[in-house]
């Protein structure tokens, strides 16, 4: 593989990005962050994501909102969304609007780190 | 007789006769067995009467006979008026003769005596009749009561008729027939007396004794003890009138348990309905609570791990890393726990027809939609296609959005549930909210109420936890979101059409269990209202 992987981390809390950030970035993918949907979009228009990780509740536009749109907009990209536990009609939702993994938190950072090398598979697997 | 002066006897005595049933049979019986015997003896005494007069009148014609027989002879023999006198003076000694007169052919009064108060008799037309054709009788009003006069014609010497006159007083007659009319009389007020005796005693036995025993029962049954019966053990018809109050009561404890049962199986039905409710909100809680502390806990755990990494397992301070990680688990348990615990279980989907599950949110909103004076209509048709549901939280869905269509609407109005491809009010300038998705044929239904409706602004936060238009404390703020959970969970949709003073309109559009059944005559296929 000639470069990294590339992860956008979009979640509103700082502190749980900064977080995220870390632990994959120590996993040696190529991590950007936002703080909600509108950063996100203007992230995608700078460069592709191969995998977006984004969490369900944000101000201004859910992540479950802006799910349909980044699939149209980057089909190529997958994304993990994260959700409180139990919420299970917005899993159903986001793997109804394309969601290629769900994480209920609080989860682990081995589980998601999981989830991104799953999801990495399946891109891979699309591509082929 | 009663001494004790009645403010009004009348008055009184006709609520007696109003109130007491022997005393009426009674008294009517007596009038009618009165009329009966009075009318009898009435004919039987004037009768008596007659047969008196006809007995006096035979003996006053025997005794005026032989009179006129003794005076023929005396006269032919030539006795002198004065004999005859002294003769006629001593017959006047017999009981009951009042005057005895003698008249010549001529008609002059030979001789006569006249009791002492009379008036003497005198030559007149019956005498003359007398003289002519034969004996005559006749009554008349003497100075001490009725008399009966007789004159009897008989031989004077020379071939010429003379006549005889006797009066009689009916008196004694008249004493004895008041005897045996007093007797009469006597004798039947013994009997009435007798009868009244017999027929209060027999009324009051078998027709008024029993007949309090049925009004006892019947108050008894009234008062709410439908537990009552009335032991007889006649056959008569008042036997028969016992046998059915009892049956009618017995029906009536049976009805009445009856309902008892429903109540309780409706008091039941609404307890569970209720706990389903308040468990259902005290999930959408620990998800919101889950939601706020969910990421908090993460930053905690995953920092905590990461730091795992860099500690070696053998750092003397590594025991509070391990403690920092187990209590944050700790608390994701405690909040999974409470989510399994409250979360209505897994909804399991199966072909449900609809309309059983809309009679039942009707019936168990039925007492609160009457307090409130808001009728519910199901203007649902038979045969509507089944749907895929779970029908106990499909009935909760249904349950929240009636209750709130009921809380919204002002009494006097009419909650409708429908069924109609489009919306059944008016779109424009309606503003409209969805949740969930459906798929498919699908089977809308539509609740419709009069209430006050909501502006764009509310419709928007309809779907939030806590959000609630109803006044404080009324409304959890749960209903809905816990409706919009069950109908993602239906892989079915909800939409919201509201406008300020307009009322709402609830569409609920959810998938058909056999979509390859949906012919074109069928439900259209709903899509997304915004294909619209």
């Amino acid at each position: 593989m000639a470069r990294q992987p590339s992860i956008l981390i979009v979640d509103d809390d700082p502190e749980m990005r900064a977080l995220l950030l870390d632990v994959l970035r120590n996993e040696g993918y190529d991590t950007a962050e936002a703080k909600d949907g509108t950063e996100a979009v203007l992230a995608l228009r700078r460069r592709g994501y191969d995998i977006i990780l984004m969490d369900k509740n944000m101000p201004g536009p859910s992540g479950l909102d802006l799910l349909p749109g980044l699939r149209r907009v980057c089909p190529a990209t997958q994304i993990i969304m994260m959700t409180a536990f139990g919420d299970v009609p917005s899993y159903m939702e986001a793997v109804e609007k394309g969601a290629v993994e769900y994480l209920f938190k609080p989860f682990r950072m081995e589980e998601m780190k999981a989830a991104v090398a799953k999801a990495l598979e399946k891109k891979a697997e699309s591509r082929a | 007789m009663t001494t004790t002066p009645a403010p009004r006897p009348r008055s009184r005595w006709r609520a007696i006769l109003a109130r007491n049933l022997t005393t009426r049979l009674v008294i009517l019986l007596m009038l009618v067995l009165m009329t009966i015997t009075g009318v009898n003896d009435y004919i039987r005494l004037a009768r008596e009467r007659e047969r008196l007069l006809r007995q006096t009148q035979e003996d006053e014609r025997i005794f005026a006979e032989t009179l006129a027989l003794a005076v023929s002879r005396n006269v032919r023999r030539g006795q002198t008026t004065t004999e005859l006198q002294e003769l006629l003076d001593d017959i006047l000694a017999r009981p009951g003769l009042v005057a005895v007169t003698i008249y010549s052919p001529e008609g002059s009064v030979v001789a006569e005596t006249v009791a002492v108060g009379e008036a003497p008799p005198a030559l007149d037309d019956l005498v003359r009749t007398a003289f002519r054709r034969g004996s005559q009788a006749a009554p008349l009003e003497g100075k001490s009561g009725p008399l009966l006069r007789f004159v009897q014609p008989f031989r004077w010497p020379g071939g010429r008729t003379a006549a005889l006159e006797v009066r009689q007083a009916l008196g004694d007659m008249e004493r004895q027939f008041r005897e045996a009319v007093r007797e009469r009389i006597l004798s039947r007020l013994e009997v009435l007396a007798l009868l009244v005796l017999c027929l209060t005693a027999v009324t009051r036995w078998s027709i008024a004794r029993p007949i309090r025993k049925l009004i006892a029962g019947a108050r008894a049954v009234g008062t709410g003890d439908l537990a009552q019966r009335i032991e007889f053990t006649r056959q008569d018809e008042i036997g028969q009138l016992a046998d059915e109050f009892n049956r009618m009561a017995a029906n009536l404890q049976a009805a009445h348990d009856e309902l008892v049962r429903q109540a309780q199986e409706r008091l039941k039905l609404e307890q569970e309905v209720q706990q389903a409710q308040k468990l259902g909100e005290v999930g959408m809680l620990a998800a919101k609570m889950a939601h706020e502390i969910g990421t908090p806990l993460n930053v905690i755990s995953g920092r905590a791990e990461v730091l795992g990494q860099v500690i070696p397992r053998d750092h003397p301070d590594r025991r509070h890393l391990d403690v920092i990680l187990r209590q944050a688990e700790r608390i994701g348990g405690s909040i999974r726990a409470l989510l399994n615990y409250t979360r209505p279980r897994r909804a399991s989907l199966r072909p449900e027809p609809i309309l059983p599950i809309l009679g039942r949110v009707a019936a168990l909103l039925m007492e609160r939609s009457q307090r409130r004076g808001v009728r519910i209509h199901l203007e649902l048709p038979v045969g509507l296609p089944p749907v895929l549901a779970d029908p106990d939280q499909l009935q909760q869905v249904f349950l929240n959005l009636v209750l709130n269509a009921l809380d919204a609407s002002p009494p006097g109005s009419v909650v409708r549930l429908a069924t109609a491809d489009g919306p059944l009010r008016p779109t424009e300038g309606r503003a409209s909210v969805v949740r969930g998705k459906v798929e498919g044929p699908a089977l809308p239904i539509h609740i419709i109420d009069a209430g006050k409706g909501m502006t764009a602004e509310q419709l928007a936060h309809i779907f939030e936890p806590f959000f609630s238009t109803k006044g404080q404390g009324l409304g959890t703020g749960l209903g809905l979101p816990i409706v919009e959970e069950i109908i993602r969970a239906h892989r079915a949709e909800i939409e919201m059409l509201s406008l300020p003073d307009q009322g709402t309109e609830v569409i609920v559009r959810l998938p058909l269990a056999h979509p390859e059944a949906a012919a074109p005559a069928g439900p259209r296929p709903t899509g997304s209202p915004h294909d619209r």
